[in-house]
């Protein structure tokens, strides 16, 4: 029996028997044995269409890698979307030192058909701070070598730092930032942050429980005063 | 190339699916139970080594001691992800903070309850900080002793809390990235901190904490408890130490009464009770894993939202690694102008996810008020038959975690030799593929854990279906089973989702 014919049992059985008790019964009963069948089947479709999945979502994210078949030395990639197209940005070496030489690889394809975006880029850098002035510089225009976007770069100092790239296609402006890290910055912000807050929460309950218990305390004094 | 894991075969994948439906044919066609049988054990009563546990148990001692190095590991989380190396795998923040320790977590909850939270070094520091003691009863002047608001003194904050922890998880992507780890523990200190000083005992573990909520809800289903002895020595009981703490000890943090005490969900284990009763009528106790699940655990509509929310987060993890969970992401990321890490388009992914989960359970406890005729009003059911909803996000984030555990918990003797990773490189294809190869068990036995632990989360759901329902049905019939349908067709949807999520390929985290 199809589905649709079970389903149209089901219902001239509950119509039958809608108006009494054991129609009732009757009626949980199909219902049950219809949907457990109906749940029955979807689960066998869904162990039947079992596609090979890819985890873990890393759109936007630093990645690293080593490719211990050439001589490149270990590259730091991050993988990302803008518009209509799919952008990577590649950072050799992954982790480039103030005053050594690095270059930055970009591949611009197009989403629907995978062909690569093949204009200029402009890539600018700017200081990666969350408040500040937008004093970003022109590291240079590149045109692409095999698809590929290389724009070399030098700094004279260690700190986070944001590559720009900037394309236009179709008449639309594309701008994406991308993190680049500069020998190891000091990270001391957070946790001064964090010992800062600890230590202004803690004065702070002080200085306010030292109010609130001063009439307490000036009570008890006055107390033992009068008592003696 | 991108190393991946396999999925659960396919004959493991049969035989759960025999397993449920025999399983749900049982509960259509058989009668409800009308009484729960339970039995306890209590670990003092074991001849010889019982008293030797009770002491221990005691001994605040040994529970500073582990509190130390907790909080010393915590520490060299702290600075190994500030002062490290970015790169994940080389970096003890990242592995031992979500490799070992959030993967295992949920494990240890399995065996141990909410042992965690005794030694949590969030508390420990928090504590030290605030009431200067490092383990005697402060003076409470220390904090201001407020009382948490009404507003906030449920387990809604601890759910959001929780889906923040998620959306910086696999949205921002803090798994991968040392400094982001440090920065959120750092984070956490902080709440904990303020939480301690501003309001009264520890509003922070019962109210706030993410972790500390959702070990302390998945622990209902844990097979040991902390409870009395005798029942009737607390009965009788005119202090109650356990609830105001002595001049030494101090009271229980999460404001229960060991008396009265019938759910796991809010201990943390500090043991202080079991050093502050004068009876020593306190201890440890085996108990059936399912017991407050199916009758002992009070319904409440907060706590029933943050079982369905574990729910439908613990399956998000699962749902974003699908194929077409990233196509998804690409076309509304296009659809809404979204470009970067694409966190616009994440965060509604995210938002539909808590959504429909709840939705559909929202419904289907509606056709089972309409089905069995109860007069209790929708809340009440809803919170009634959320419970139904805990086993089966244990037993998937169980059976996932299971993954990361085994699988990429390899490299932690270099990082142990090497925290912060100097001098480094990432791992290599090679090493990835030794790793992938090299596992803590047989990928035999991983598999059939996995589907053991499948079996167990959906027979724990249907019977807490069976018991919850058998309380909620009016007349007690001969298809009272099948009058919960609805309830029946949610754990067998839920399960079958999680199975094929099991059954997919995923990629290696670092």
């Amino acid at each position: 029996m199809n589905s649709v014919a079970r389903q149209k049992n089901i219902k001239t059985l509950a119509a039958k028997n809608a108006k009494g008790a054991t129609g009732k019964i009757c009626f949980t009963l199909y219902a049950a044995k219809g949907l457990f069948l109906l749940c029955g089947r979807l689960l066998t479709l869904f162990l039947v269409f079992t596609i090979p999945a890819q985890a873990h979502h890393v759109l936007g994210r630093p990645a690293y890698s080593l490719n211990e078949d050439s001589n490149t030395p270990p590259s730091m990639q991050v993988e990302t979307q803008i518009g209509n197209y799919f952008v990577t940005y590649m950072v050799f070496p992954a982790f480039p030192k103030a005053g050594e030489r690095g270059r930055v690889n970009l591949y611009a394809t197009r989403i629907d058909n995978g062909a690569a975006y093949n204009g200029e880029v402009q890539f600018k850098v700017r200081d990666d701070v969350l408040f500040g002035d937008d004093n970003s510089e022109t590291l240079g225009s590149q045109l692409p070598d095999d698809n590929v976007y290389r724009q070399g770069f030098v700094f004279s100092n260690d700190g986070d730092y944001i590559i720009t790239a900037e394309f236009t296609d179709g008449g639309e402006p594309y701008i994406i930032d991308f993190p680049l890290r500069i020998g190891s910055p000091a990270s001391v912000g957070p946790i001064g942050i964090a010992v800062g807050v600890i230590v202004l929460i803690l004065v702070g309950v002080n200085l306010v429980q030292r109010r609130r218990l001063l009439p307490a305390k000036l009570r008890n004094a006055h107390e033992e005063m009068s008592g003696r | 190339m991108t190393m991946t894991h396999p999925g659960l075969p396919e004959y493991w994948g049969m035989i759960i699916m025999v397993f449920i439906s025999l399983a749900v044919l049982w509960v259509l066609f058989s009668p409800t139970p009308a009484t729960v049988r339970t039995s306890v054990f209590s670990l003092a009563r074991i001849p010889v080594i019982g008293n030797g546990i009770r002491a221990i148990t005691a001994n605040r001692w040994l529970l500073l001691s582990l509190k130390f190095v907790m909080v010393g590991f915590f520490l060299l989380i702290i600075f190994a992800g500030l002062f490290g190396t970015p790169i994940p795998e080389r970096n003890m923040a990242t592995v031992l903070t979500w490799n070992l320790w959030w993967s295992g977590l949920v494990f240890s909850v399995f065996f141990l309850g909410s042992a965690w939270c005794a030694v949590c070094p969030l508390d420990a520091i928090s504590q030290w900080l605030v009431r200067r003691k490092l383990w005697r009863r402060a003076h409470p002047d220390n904090s201001l002793n407020l009382k948490v608001p009404r507003w906030m003194a449920n387990v809604w904050p601890a759910l959001f809390m929780f889906i923040a922890l998620t959306w910086l998880e696999l949205g921002v992507g803090i798994t991968i990235n040392p400094y982001a780890t440090a920065a959120v523990s750092l984070l956490m200190v902080v709440l904990a901190t303020a939480s301690l000083a501003i309001f009264q005992r520890k509003a922070f573990c019962r109210y706030f904490c993410p972790v500390g909520r959702t070990v302390g809800f998945y622990s209902q289903l844990s097979p040991i408890e902390l409870r009395p002895i005798d029942n009737d020595v607390c009965a009788s009981c005119k202090t109650l130490d356990c609830y105001h703490g002595t001049e030494e000890v101090e009271p229980c943090p999460t404001w229960l009464v060991m008396g009265r005490l019938k759910q796991n969900s809010y201990c943390t284990s500090c043991g202080n009770c079991t050093q502050s009763c004068p009876h020593e009528n306190i201890a440890w106790r085996f108990r059936p894993p399912s017991v407050e699940a199916l009758h002992s655990g009070r319904p409440h509509w907060d706590e029933s939202w943050f079982m369905i929310g574990l729910l439908a987060l613990t399956g998000f993890h699962g749902l974003t690694m699908m194929p077409f969970w990233e196509v998804w992401m690409s076309q509304l990321a296009q659809t809404i102008g979204d470009s970067g890490r694409l966190l616009w388009s994440f965060t509604i992914g995210l938002v539909s996810c808590l959504a429909v989960i709840a939705a559909i359970y929202a419904l289907l406890v509606e056709a089972t008020r309409k089905l069995t005729g109860t007069q209790l009003e929708f809340r009440r059911l809803f919170a009634t038959f959320a419970f139904i909803a805990l086993p089966l996000a244990f037993a998937y984030h169980m059976a996932h975690n299971l993954n990361h555990l085994i699988r990429e918990s390899v490299g932690l003797g270099e990082v142990f030799m090497n925290p912060f990773g100097t001098g480094t490189v990432p791992l290599s294809m090679m090493e990835k593929h030794e790793r992938h190869i090299t596992m803590w068990m047989s990928q035999d036995v991983l598999f059939a854990i996995q589907a053991g632990l499948m079996i167990f989360g959906f027979w724990i759901a249907i019977q807490v279906i069976r018991h919850r329902g058998a309380a909620v049905l009016v007349n007690d019939d001969r298809l009272a089973g099948a009058k919960l349908l609805p309830m029946l067709v949610f754990a067998t949807g839920i399960t079958g989702f999680h199975l094929w999520l099991l059954m997919q390929p995923m990629i290696m985290r670092m």
